[in-house]
């Protein structure tokens, strides 16, 4: 475990990469990081700041990599998506312009920064659309890994980057190219969850476990889903329960269960999340207290879960 | 020049043509945001100042010419079939069945380096495009059209800040101001001058040209790559929408159609008149 920061265990591996070829470009959308200082300090010829313009960042970006760049991008991830969606659209889904776009503040990792900065809903908009791959970043381990695999890409990779330092739950000679990791095996069911909702995901197994119920987890880090890998792993599972820090609507249990539907698979789904009902929120004290406000403490998923179970 | 001021004018007459044939044919196309460009492409494809390869368009040292007002694809179709990108058959089949390209810009098109319709993209993108050059000491040029209604859109100005401070002297844009947008004039709707203060607040230099004289074009792009300046280069080409077709002129009502039957054919026998008179 070496327990730092996602952004960091990124941009550490970008900085490797781009020190050995100085085609690769970074574009911040006026981001700080030490991490970042470190890239700006050392390749200063490799760092474009566009300034707080998200749209410019995304069209500059695009013509770099027309040019033969390889271009990475980096803003807060509400606005690295949502400001210059259409920009992402044309460029880079219609044009499949490839270019690596990292937006840090998965779900409510921005937590007291209030609704303006959660992304809540930019994996169902990123995902609507063609050639545009999302890497969920679970721990630091994948985000090196996903900065390695980045250096490669063949179409438009948004990597959603936490600010919270989890423990890493993978070891370091993982290879994430399945886009999906059975973290935890089980019997009764399966947890499918993503990103930072994973290690919510291992901590309810575990309490479960005490109960002598006996819960797999898996991972799904990168969207589309790999239906193949979820198909031979989910033979067999009568029931699955999906937890996002995102909002329900089209997020990964709406993937999961277009999966599902479109398999025929004999399974009983439920979705934890957060649903449109509660909305955006201003909640203040920590990512534990919005979390509770939807539900999605540790406490409620449980109580959720053995509801369903009984079903 | 590297044609002689009549054959040039000739040429706009011929595209011009061409422009209105392939809408008429196909019952759409933006033919009057292509005439008031007319002349502008006439200048850096025919004028000497753009350099390109019809036999390689992805030649290396090319000039890049971004087209950001992509509603005026019948017009860049039509100038690449004519030099010679594809055949000039294809423009026949402009937004038919089986046909190559449609009523906006598609990038998969020989000589077409961007897709373009959604505006307010091609101009960053060259801007990107240009500091790529910077950063790889290339020579070449990127040019840009962009269409005065476009510079309502926020991008525009994100990117325009962006290309001054990052003295990008490689670029050069070209605004089409033909006043006109969808449903009214610019200054009707909200008021887009005094246009080249806001450019040159933005960091740019900054010309003012009349957009239908081909000689004036070419002669304010004639040194442009070896201009001493570090700031980005827009031309202000004032123009008229629908220019060369009187009756299609200064109307927002052809913005985005084709004229048909008796319209049509009256199209036709102005854009004739105006030959016989020049």
């Amino acid at each position: 475990m070496n327990n730092i920061a996602q952004r960091d265990a990124f941009w550490n591996k970008i900085y490797e990469i781009a020190a050995a070829d100085r085609n690769v470009v970074l574009i911040s959308a006026d981001m700080g990081a030490p991490s970042l200082d470190k890239f700006r300090k050392d390749l200063p010829a490799q760092f474009v700041n566009a300034g707080i313009a998200e749209q410019n960042a995304v069209l500059i970006g695009a013509g770099l990599a027309l040019k033969g760049k390889k271009v990475y991008l980096y803003a807060i991830a509400p606005f690295i998506t949502l400001r210059c969606l259409e920009q992402i659209r044309v460029e880079c889904s219609i044009m499949n312009i490839p270019m690596t776009i990292a937006g840090v503040g998965a779900g409510m990792s921005y937590e007291d920064s209030g609704p303006t900065h959660h992304a809540l809903e930019d994996i169902a908009i990123m995902r609507s659309m063609p050639n545009i791959t999302i890497h969920n970043i679970t721990d630091s381990v994948m985000a090196r890994a996903v900065a390695a695999m980045s250096y490669n890409i063949k179409n438009t990779t948004y990597v959603r980057i936490d600010r919270e330092v989890f423990p890493d739950i993978y070891s370091p000679d993982t290879v994430f190219t399945a886009g999906a990791s059975v973290v935890k095996t089980g019997k009764d069911f399966y947890l499918v969850s993503t990103g930072c909702m994973t290690h919510t995901a291992l901590q309810v197994a575990k309490r479960l476990e005490e109960r002598s119920i006996h819960a797999g987890v898996i991972d799904i880090y990168r969207f589309p889903i790999n239906e193949a890998f979820l198909m031979e792993t989910l033979r067999g599972v009568k029931k699955i329960v999906t937890l996002e820090e995102h909002f329900l609507a089209g997020g990964l249990g709406s993937a999961l269960g277009e999966v599902i539907i479109d398999n025929s698979l004999p399974v009983k789904l439920r979705r934890l999340g957060i649903g449109h009902d509660k909305g955006f929120c201003y909640k203040y004290g920590g990512r534990e207290v919005i979390r509770e406000y939807y539900g999605l403490d540790k406490g409620s998923l449980e109580r959720k879960i053995e509801e369903f179970l009984k079903d | 020049m590297s044609g002689s001021a009549g054959s040039l004018k000739n040429k706009s007459y011929e595209l011009r043509k061409r422009v209105l044939d392939m809408c008429v044919k196909a019952g759409t196309g933006h033919v009057t945001s292509s005439l008031s460009s007319v002349d502008i492409m006439v200048a850096l494809y025919y004028g000497g100042i753009l350099k390109y390869d019809t036999d390689n368009p992805q030649w290396n040292a090319r000039d890049r010419f971004i087209l950001s007002k992509g509603q005026a694809s019948p017009l860049l179709y039509a100038v690449l079939a004519d030099t010679g990108f594809f055949e000039l058959s294809e423009l026949d089949r402009f937004a038919q069945l089986d046909g190559m390209f449609g009523v906006h810009l598609q990038w998969d098109v020989p000589g077409v380096e961007l897709t373009s319709g959604s505006l307010g993209h091609g101009f960053g993108v060259a801007a990107g495009i240009a500091l790529g050059a910077l950063m790889d000491k290339d020579l070449f040029m990127v040019f840009t059209l962009l269409g005065d209604g476009e510079c309502y859109e926020g991008s525009i100005w994100e990117s325009a800040m962006f290309a001054a401070h990052n003295k990008l002297n490689n670029l050069v844009a070209i605004v089409d101001r033909n006043y006109l947008c969808v449903t009214d004039f610019t200054e009707n709707i909200i008021a887009l001058e005094p246009m080249e203060d806001k450019w040159r607040a933005c960091g740019w230099n900054v010309k003012r040209v009349n957009g239908h004289s081909i000689e004036d074009i070419v002669e304010a792009l004639a040194y442009v790559r070896c201009r001493r300046s570090h700031k980005p280069l827009v031309l202000i080409a004032d123009t008229v929408k629908g220019e060369g077709i009187e009756c299609l002129t200064n109307n927002p009502i052809w913005h985005g159609q084709a004229p048909k039957g008796k319209d049509a054919e009256m199209a036709r026998v102005c854009l004739l008149m105006r030959q016989d008179n020049e």
